[in-house]
């Protein structure tokens, strides 16, 4: 386990580098670019633009530039935003720990909401639960996050008063209460379309599982109902939904742009949607890097748990 | 020296020498004597041109729609009944005014930096003006008024400016103001290291003295509009800018320090910045305890939070656009304000093909529904443009009559330039090679890109309708969009070969020169090249010369009389021309609870540019 765990490791370092120099061959092809904006100022001077280009890099060739990246990243150095005017690790820090607050609990109410409604609908297949629940998820699934949003704002904030509309805390500062008044309406949002796709994931799996051998003989020495669902259903259903939900991760990532927008999250989304906008290469690294970390780290957790649920897997 | 608080009543046996530069400027800024009488007496008592326009920009009658009447009157114009209140003064609810309180004011763009001299957004400004003040600062009625400088003096010559210090004032460190913090300004801003957005005015300063509480500032050649540059530039402390580069460049940056009437407390990124109430300021002391300027980066939730009281303010770069007032003003206990800007939304018409031809591009402007934008789309809440001059602006021509909305008229001169519709319905003609308004090319549909800034709502609608009116007539045109690092990169649709138009705004300045919207030596030399004539960058206009002639001589000429008439020609030459199709200038509409007092927003300031007079009522 350890020898995989380090292997897997190690075979992340050309991984990552390799996501490094490709995403930033890709963000030069982009076309436009972070001068874009000045230069198309009617009153900046040629020689101010010049002295913008120089200050930021952009006058030295694109693999000069490229080098000099990646020496720094070797030191833990991700440069300065173009637009900030502080490091970029600062920029970054500031709203990982609100985006994966955001997203861990999005995942959570997905997870149990999924699991409940895929075993239950899984029972009685196409009975009147299922059917309530397919309806639901494809709501769900084809329902935009900005309207969703809205619509709950409108119905919390405004109609009935109990939530907050928007931000991560009020403006006058809150503990932890006020923390998870703000979480609730966006946390839901996020949740509301994994809910609908997991749900139909374990929905498959366990009605697959229910028809193996091993379920009719569990079923057949007499185990309790609840016993088996737990101990031999699930178990075995859990091991194509943990790839599913180990996937997944990276579009909670991207798909957290626009809840974060809505819901005036301070996140990485959308910093990442706003370095995009204005080409704040250095701030757009950063992101791209951790964003393929944290797939690294996904897909990890994900191998691991199948040894878990699965005694076989073995990581010779 | 010369007071910049009015003071009609020093008039009699003692009153200012009207022999002198300051005794002129003194007098006019007491409303004793009109701008026409300062340059009469200037001329006079022979003060040389160039120093008349440095007067009059420290008059601030140089700068735009100052003590213009035909400005307030045309803002009164604009005011719709049930509609938005006219800003014309600071608001003043009914009932009893509190000492304490908080206002949570919103943005939809967090602030790239609370840098004075590096940011590049208005977001930033709208903050850093209740922290930091200058020498002087304009108000809402675009007149300078004292801040750090009590009175100034100008030197016959024009050529050096001497400001008396106002005495006992305290940065929020705790710092003593003095002189030497102006000196310490104007270094860090001319260091090539720095990184300055902006030198304009202190690149022209060539030594600054300092003695006791006078401090004179000498430029080496005379330069009008001095005063509205470094005159109102934020003034940090020495200490912070003593601190070294980087540290002043992204520490200061994160959290400035200054002289005004609120105190840095908090940014939380993407999240919120909080000021408070400075207790030794210098003047009088804040109402309000703490403003609180939130980041909301979506219209609609900006809306929703408006309704529920979260955000109490919205104003200057985050005040509510046309096509939002309607909602705004279905809420209660909201106050909705309008005023004018100096933005102007305009299609620009390519030179390249057809549109090289003056009569393709009026025939494109007879086709385009200007008033039907403005009164249907937006609701009224713009004003039809047909220059570049805004109404109510000393330089507006108010002469102008804007094309009528004439489809036939449109195929007439699109037939005059020698084309005629296609089997497909669509014209087709010559396009013109050597001489710009002769076909003798090969022959090429009218066939036209139109493009706008992504997520732009109002833009997209207004291309829209444009779109189809001119696909109507036969001239195809095709509506696409680009994000706005795209759009204005080497890619954009400027530097394509390709019969295109983009609709955007352009924002006048403090000074209405024009010079870099169509001067041939502002086309850009490459797509990377600065320049604003982007309509040229292929060929140049067939009026180039006579545009070029005229805007030289609009910024030779100081004296506004002479220089209006050259705004007019410039004006008339535009409208015959229409190398750019002009639609509309957009109006602001800023909002705030009803019981705020002391509110009042304009398009020459920033949200807390006043913000210690603000109060709650009860």
């Amino acid at each position: 386990m350890t020898r995989f765990l380090i292997r897997r490791l190690l075979g992340a370092v050309p991984l990552l580098l390799g996501v490094a120099i490709l995403s930033f061959i890709f963000m030069q092809l982009a076309p436009g670019g972070p001068d874009a904006l000045f230069a198309r100022n009617a009153r900046m001077s040629q020689e101010q633009l010049d002295a913008i280009r120089r200050n930021m890099g952009l006058d030295r060739p694109t693999h000069e530039q490229l080098f000099t990246w990646l020496g720094n990243l070797a030191t833990g150095d991700l440069g300065i935003s173009y637009t900030q005017y502080r490091p970029v690790s600062a920029v970054i820090w500031d709203t990982v720990p609100n985006t994966l607050l955001l997203m861990g609990t999005g995942m959570l109410i997905s997870l149990v909401a999924a699991l409940t409604f895929g075993i239950l609908a899984a029972q009685k297949p196409y009975g009147f639960f299922d059917n309530v629940v397919s309806f639901v998820s494809y709501f769900g699934l084809a329902m935009p996050v900005f309207w969703f949003g809205l619509m709950l704002q409108i119905l919390f904030a405004v109609r009935l008063g109990w939530l907050p509309s928007a931000g991560m805390y009020s403006a006058t500062g809150g503990g932890i209460g006020d923390l998870l008044r703000h979480l609730a309406l966006p946390a839901f949002t996020i949740a509301i379309g994994s809910i609908a796709g997991w749900s139909r994931y374990v929905r498959s799996s366990t009605i697959e599982s229910l028809g193996q051998d091993y379920v009719r003989t569990a079923r057949a020495k007499g185990l309790a109902e609840r016993k088996m669902m737990l101990g031999h259903v699930l178990r075995n259903a859990l091991i194509p939904f943990v790839t599913v939900v180990g996937i997944d991760v990276p579009l909670y990532l991207t798909g957290a742009v626009l809840t974060e927008t809505v819901f005036s999250w301070p996140g990485m989304g959308r910093l990442f949607y706003d370095a995009l906008t204005v080409r704040d290469y250095p701030v757009l690294m950063g992101i791209l890097m951790l964003g393929a970390v944290f797939i690294v780290a996904g897909n990890l957790i994900a191998d691991i748990l199948y040894g878990v649920f699965d005694p076989r897997i073995s990581y010779g | 020296m010369v007071d910049l608080i009015p003071r009609p009543d020093r008039y009699g046996e003692n009153g200012p020498d009207l022999e002198t530069v300051n005794g002129l400027i003194q007098a006019r800024i007491d409303g004793a004597i009109s701008r026409r009488g300062l340059i009469r007496r200037a001329a006079a008592i022979g003060i040389a041109a160039p120093v008349v326009g440095v007067m009059l920009h420290a008059t601030s009658d140089m700068v735009r729609g100052a003590a213009s009447p035909g400005r307030a009157n045309a803002l009164r114009r604009l005011a719709q009944d049930g509609g938005p209140a006219s800003a014309e003064a600071p608001t003043a609810p009914e009932g009893e005014a509190q000492t304490g309180g908080t206002i949570t004011a919103g943005t939809n763009q967090e602030p790239d930096t609370l840098h004075p001299y590096v940011s590049q957004t208005v977001t930033a400004a709208d903050v850093y003006y209740g922290i930091m003040d200058g020498l002087m600062t304009y108000d809402s009625n675009q007149q300078l008024i004292p801040r750090l400088a009590e009175s100034f003096e100008i030197s016959d010559d024009g050529l050096s400016y001497t400001f008396q210090l106002r005495e006992g004032v305290q940065f929020h460190n705790g710092d003593a103001f003095s002189g030497e913090d102006v000196v310490a300004v104007w270094e860090i801003i001319m260091n090539p290291d720095f990184g300055a957005f902006n030198q304009n005015g202190w690149d022209k300063i060539e030594d600054i003295t300092v003695d006791g509480n006078q401090l004179t500032m000498t430029t080496g050649e005379v330069f009008a509009p001095f005063m509205s540059y470094c005159g109102v530039e934020r003034i940090s402390p020495r200490s912070a800018i003593e601190a070294g580069i980087d540290p002043f460049k992204q520490e200061f940056g994160r959290a400035p320090i200054g002289t005004g009437p609120f105190q840095f407390v908090e940014w939380q990124p993407d999240q919120q910045i909080v000021v408070e109430k400075f207790e030794n300021y210098w003047g009088e002391p804040a109402n309000l305890d703490r403003i609180i300027y939130r980041i909301v980066p979506d219209d609609n939730t900006m809306l929703v939070q408006l309704r529920t009281g979260e955000i109490q303010v919205v104003a200057s770069a985050s005040a509510l656009t046309a096509i939002r007032v309607e909602e705004a003003l279905d809420i209660p206990g909201l106050n909705v304000l309008e005023h004018a800007t100096q933005s102007w939304a305009h299609i620009d018409l390519k030179q390249w093909d057809h549109l090289r031809m003056t009569k393709v591009r009026q025939a494109l402007d007879f086709a385009t529904p200007t008033q039907d934008i403005v009164d249907r789309l937006l609701e009224g809440r713009a004003l039809v443009s047909v220059a570049d001059q805004a109404p109510g602006t000393w330089a507006y021509n108010p002469n102008i009559e804007p094309r009528p909305y004439d489809l036939e008229q449109a195929k007439a001169l699109l037939a005059e330039a020698g084309l005629t519709p296609g089997s497909d319905g669509v014209y087709e003609g010559r396009v013109p090679t050597d001489d710009p308004n002769v076909g003798d090319g090969e022959v090429k549909p009218l066939d036209i890109e139109l493009w706008f800034v992504s997520g732009n709502v109002e833009s997209e609608r207004v291309c829209q309708i444009v779109a189809q009116s001119w696909n109507s007539i036969g001239v195809k045109t095709t509506v696409l969009n680009q994000d706005i690092s795209t759009i204005w990169g080497p890619e954009g649709y400027q530097f394509t070969e390709r019969m295109t138009g983009c609709l955007y705004s352009w924002f006048n300045g403090n000074d209405p020169t024009d010079r870099f919207y169509w001067h041939s030596e502002e086309i850009p030399d490459s797509p990377t090249g600065s320049g604003g004539n982007l309509p040229a960058y292929f060929h140049e206009y067939s009026f180039q010369d006579k545009i070029d002639e005229l805007t030289d001589a609009a910024d030779a000429t100081p004296v506004q009389e002479e220089r209006k008439a050259v705004f007019d020609q410039i004006q008339e030459l535009l409208h015959e021309e229409v190398p750019v199709i002009f639609i509309y200038w957009e109006k602001a509409f800023p909002a705030a609870i009803a019981n705020l007092g002391g509110f009042w927003p304009s398009p020459f300031n920033y949200l807390l540019w006043n913000a210690n007079e603000w109060y709650l009522t009860q």
